[in-house]
């Protein structure tokens, strides 16, 4: 076996350990009431034979890393899978940290599934081994992106912490708390939304489906001569929109529907932005059923059904758990996001700091988790609030990470996407 | 005027503002605190600041603006809210090649429509330079010093001059508590659990039967060590402003060419550029027949003036100071600047090149000079004949009247004008033509105007320009040419050390604050029962396992959770 099988293999595998690892926390929460046993002990059993199998799953991860690392000769975090990948691996390690200091297992039961997600998503992209961009060739690719990725890697596990922390302490009864309960709801339609995303890309992909349209992209050069410039847009969905400016080449049927409803706005002029559109509508769409479906088979809002196998463990834990570990992440991140970022805009761009979008972004999220840790101090801003900080302050980690290069072009954007 | 009683039952003054008595640690004020039994605020120990001044004057008023977190915080979010809008649009400063405001109007208003209209009459197309926005980051800086002052001194204060035996109130109301009776001789006890504590690395101080456990007392400047990192950060980059510290400029160079950097004394040679792109099998599949590069590099050598910098009647006399390979990652470095490589351009650009003038007739080779590109010699010795270069144009063309002029100041297509004297010439000289460029449209309009001079009767049409042996293995021998343009960006920028002074304190002032935690514990027994209290400003997980661990080896054992007094109250 060479070394690009034997990453590829130790990625799968532990991808499933994953999922495998996930089974046993879920088994640890929500089997406590299940006949012939002592919930106490069960949850701890279950919940040892889960972390392990997070270990092992973990250990093939790192396998995967340094294997790819050796076949291309560079550290695999320069382009989207790469970093993708890479930032699950640094969220099982916070999760593994976090876990050392508070030993509750149960964490685990949010944590995996975050992995899991991220993981999926790293999939979607490219996981071909490409040459480096020479802007890129640089020591600081190691240092800057590999603690940035830790830190963002703690607001992670404080996410799923937090996450846990508003599905325990939600008020399923009274008619004044309505708002939290919806809003609870909503975070969880957005992971099932995320989730829909995942099963309609692999979908199509594993049934073949392909549709190509040529886009025509006229630009004005610095010396005013007007460039056309004709590119085909090949989409793997079946396309509800179609780029701005395009005509049909190909389109496999599907449902009866062989022509794109509607064509993209001339102002979402990115980089593939109708094909981004189009991949939102479906990750909406196949979430929506998803969520429906899940809403049928439980009669009641997923928060309902999750809320009363948390109910033995403490929410203090819970709010004390998300706090440290955004508590371990900040400097972190303050070192690698924007520090050594810093040095490196330095050394590779002249300047330390250029306002580029990915740059105003790192700015964007440290300046809202020193927010949300200076609201600490005050008293009225602990519990529920700052649980809810810390899921919002995850979004805007994912935004700067993804949404950034899929919305916004800049400097960054040669961090591949496609 | 209301004259608040400040003085605690203990018999201490405290300032006015004080919430926690300075000496004791009775609470001062209930409804501050809430419930008679809650657990106090212990937010810098509960001592007053200058912030809460009586009578305030505007001064004082200024000073209480930027002194409170919560307009810390509202700063905070302002200035994330203005610099995440800045990220809708480009901003105008990514575009090199527009300068006037009504070039910007007219981009924002074809690339995004009404939104972008908006968006640059608004001004957020240059959001970062906005005065709103360096507004809101120099009333950071404000609260950054203020609120650090207004706290830092006071809590340095009641830190340092601590007393051991505190109120009772004080221990029962803090955030870790334990209460319950202790047998025998209570000093004996207390020596005891004074040695436990020791070994968890506390700090002790005993009074009798009270006692006061403290460690990583150090932690608690974290947060300020960060802040004077983060103003440091802040007044280099308002530093950055000063002109005499700062430089950034761009300069072309094609291979062979030397230059001054503008303002300077240096000049910079580019003495190759070399591109390399990565073999096809390197290449994965969605970039298969594609060129992409694996490294570009200039090879730039630095030379400062030592002689007749200012002299226009002579060449400047030059030094060779450094010389560095450039690369993306890998900027040339010499006192303050900075070279560093921006970007190429594949751009062919004539040098010199080797002409031969030869009899039109019987081919004979009367000898070879080179004409250069840039400041060509005027005159040229050949065989018999003399060459005097009468006009270069390195952009050839004709103007509307069908004259020939220049249109750029490039070498594109440089056209050389010689009048060549000599034996068996006109005795005024003949006019003869010379395009390099063996493209068609050169080539003729070099017949056409030879022609027209011999047919004048400027020229009999003796001679020709032939570049000998044009190729040679594979490679030109006679011509010279720049197969590539570099950019290269000149920087300068003075304030860069105390940015990264102040990033690196920032930096250890996080990890002191994030990474240690301060805690105390208090206890006191009276009568045989136990009262202690404990307070950390942050991880109170770690602070009760410690004082579960001491108490259990004491003999007294407790879960630690049962120690959290806000928990209880619940």
């Amino acid at each position: 076996m060479n070394w690009i099988d034997l990453s590829s293999n130790a990625f799968t595998g532990a991808f499933f350990l994953y999922c495998a690892a996930f089974i046993c926390y879920a088994i640890a929460v929500a089997g406590k009431r299940w006949s012939n046993r002592d919930p106490q002990s069960h949850t701890a059993r279950w919940g040892r034979i889960g972390f392990i199998a997070a270990i092992i799953a973990w250990a093939l991860h790192l396998v995967f890393f340094f294997a790819r690392w050796k076949v291309q000769g560079h550290i695999p975090t320069s382009n989207m899978y790469e970093f993708m990948t890479f930032l699950a691996m640094a969220i099982m390690f916070a999760f593994i940290v976090v876990y050392l200091i508070y030993r509750n297992s149960l964490l685990g039961a949010f944590a995996l599934p975050l992995v899991i997600i991220i993981v999926a998503y790293a999939s979607v992209f490219p996981s071909e081994v490409q040459p480096l961009n020479p802007a890129l060739n640089s020591i600081w690719l190691r240092v800057h992106v590999t603690t940035a990725a830790l830190g963002e890697a703690f607001f992670a596990v404080g996410f799923a912490a937090a996450l846990m922390q508003l599905i325990r302490v939600v008020d399923t009864e009274r008619p004044d708390k309505a708002a939290s309960r919806i809003f609870t709801e909503f975070s969880l339609s957005v992971i099932i939304i995320i989730l829909g995303f995942l099963v309609a890309v692999f979908g199509f992909r594993g049934a073949g489906y392909e549709a190509s349209f040529s886009q025509e992209k006229v630009e004005i050069a610095d010396d005013g001569t007007v460039n056309t410039e004709v590119n085909e847009v090949v989409y793997s969905l079946p396309p509800i929109v179609a780029p701005y400016n395009s005509e049909t080449i190909a389109f496999d049927s599907f449902l009866g529907i062989d022509k794109p409803l509607f064509e993209a706005p001339s102002w979402m002029n990115g980089v593939n932005a109708g094909r981004k559109l189009n991949t939102v509508i479906w990750s909406v769409i196949t979430g929506l059923i998803i969520y429906g479906l899940l809403r049928l088979l439980a009669r009641k809002p997923l928060y309902a059904v999750i809320k009363p196998h948390l109910m033995d463990i403490d929410a203090d834990d819970l709010e004390e758990i998300s706090y440290r570990a955004i508590a371990i992440g900040f400097p972190v991140f303050t070192l690698g996001a924007l520090i050594f970022a810093m040095i490196w805009a330095e050394i590779a761009w002249s300047r330390f700091w250029g306002w580029d979008p990915k740059e105003v972004w790192a700015l964007v999220t440290w300046l809202f988790y020193s927010a949300y840790l200076h609201l600490r101090l005050s008293r009225g801003w602990q519990g529920t609030r700052s649980a809810w900080l810390a899921v919002i302050g995850f979004l805007v980690v994912m935004f700067t990470l993804i949404g950034v290069n899929l919305v916004i072009a800049g400097l960054h954007s040669y961090a591949g996407v496609s | 005027m209301l004259i608040q009683n400040t003085k605690c039952e203990c018999g201490h003054q405290n300032p006015v503002g004080t919430v926690l008595c300075e000496s004791c640690g009775k609470p001062l004020f209930e409804e501050a605190a809430g419930a008679a039994d809650a657990p106090l605020e212990m937010r810098y120990d509960g001592v007053a600041r200058r912030s809460q001044k009586q009578n305030p004057q505007l001064v004082d008023r200024v000073w209480n603006f930027f002194s409170s977190v919560k307009i810390a915080i509202y700063l905070i979010i302002l200035t994330l809210i203005g610099a995440a809008i800045g990220t809708i649009f480009q901003q105008e400063s990514t575009f090199i090649n527009m300068t006037t405001d009504e070039e910007f109007a007219k981009y924002y208003k074809e690339t995004y429509g009404t939104a972008g209209v908006i968006y640059h009459a608004l001004g957020l197309s240059h959001t970062y330079e906005s005065w709103w926005f360096r507004g809101l980051l120099v009333m950071i800086g404000a609260s950054l010093v203020i609120c650090s002052l207004d706290r830092v001194l006071p809590l340095y204060r009641a830190l340092n001059k601590q007393q051991i035996r505190k109120h009772l109130q004080f221990i029962t109301r803090q955030q870790v508590t334990y209460s319950g009776p202790v047998a025998g001789d209570a000093t004996a006890w207390v020596d005891s659990f004074k040695q436990q504590l020791k070994r968890r690395g506390y700090r002790v101080h005993q009074d009798g039967t009270a006692l006061l456990a403290e460690k990583n007392r150090f932690s608690r400047w974290g947060p300020y060590i960060n802040h004077i990192g983060l103003i440091l950060f802040l007044l280099a980059v308002l530093g950055r402003s000063v002109p005499a510290w700062h430089m950034d400029q761009y300069l072309a160079l094609y291979e062979g060419e030397t230059r001054q950097i503008p303002n300077t004394n240096y000049y910079l040679k580019n003495e190759d550029f070399t591109l390399e792109l990565y073999d096809e099998s390197e290449l994965a599949s969605n970039q298969k027949g594609k060129a992409v590069p694996k490294l570009f590099e200039t090879k730039a050598t630095m030379y400062e003036c030592v002689d007749a910098c200012n002299d226009p009647t002579r060449d400047p006399v030059l030094k060779q100071v450094e010389q560095h390979p450039i690369q993306v990652n890998s900027p040339l470095s010499y006192g303050d600047l900075k070279i560093y490589q921006n970007s190429y351009q594949a751009r062919v650009r004539f040098i010199s090149v080797n002409v031969t003038l030869t009899d039109t007739v019987t081919g004979k080779a009367y000898g070879t000079f080179t004409l250069k590109a840039d400041n060509p010699d005027r005159v040229y010795e050949v065989g018999p004949y003399t060459l005097r270069l009468n006009d270069y144009f390195p952009d050839f063309g004709l103007d509307s009247e069908s004259r020939p002029m220049t249109k750029t100041r490039d070498p594109n297509n440089p056209a050389f004008a010689f009048t060549i004297k000599g034996p068996e010439l006109l005795p005024d000289g003949e006019t003869y033509l010379y395009f390099p460029m063996p493209n068609e449209e050169s080539k003729a309009y070099q017949a056409i105007l030879n022609d027209y001079y011999v047919k004048n009767g400027q020229s009999s049409g003796k001679f020709v320009f032939k570049v000998e042996n044009a190729m040679s293995g594979g490679k030109m021998v006679n011509v010279t040419f720049s197969e590539y343009t570099t950019f290269l960006n000149i920087r300068k920028d003075l304030a860069m050390p105390y940015i990264w002074v102040g990033a690196a304190i920032s930096m250890i002032g996080l990890i002191m604050g994030f990474y240690w935690q301060h805690r105390r514990v208090w206890l006191r027994i009276d009568d045989g029962t136990l009262s202690l209290g404990a307070h950390t400003n942050k991880n109170s997980y770690g602070l009760r396992a410690d004082v579960a661990w001491a108490l259990a080896k004491a003999g007294i054992e407790v879960p630690p959770k049962s120690l959290d007094n806000r928990r209880n109250l619940r």
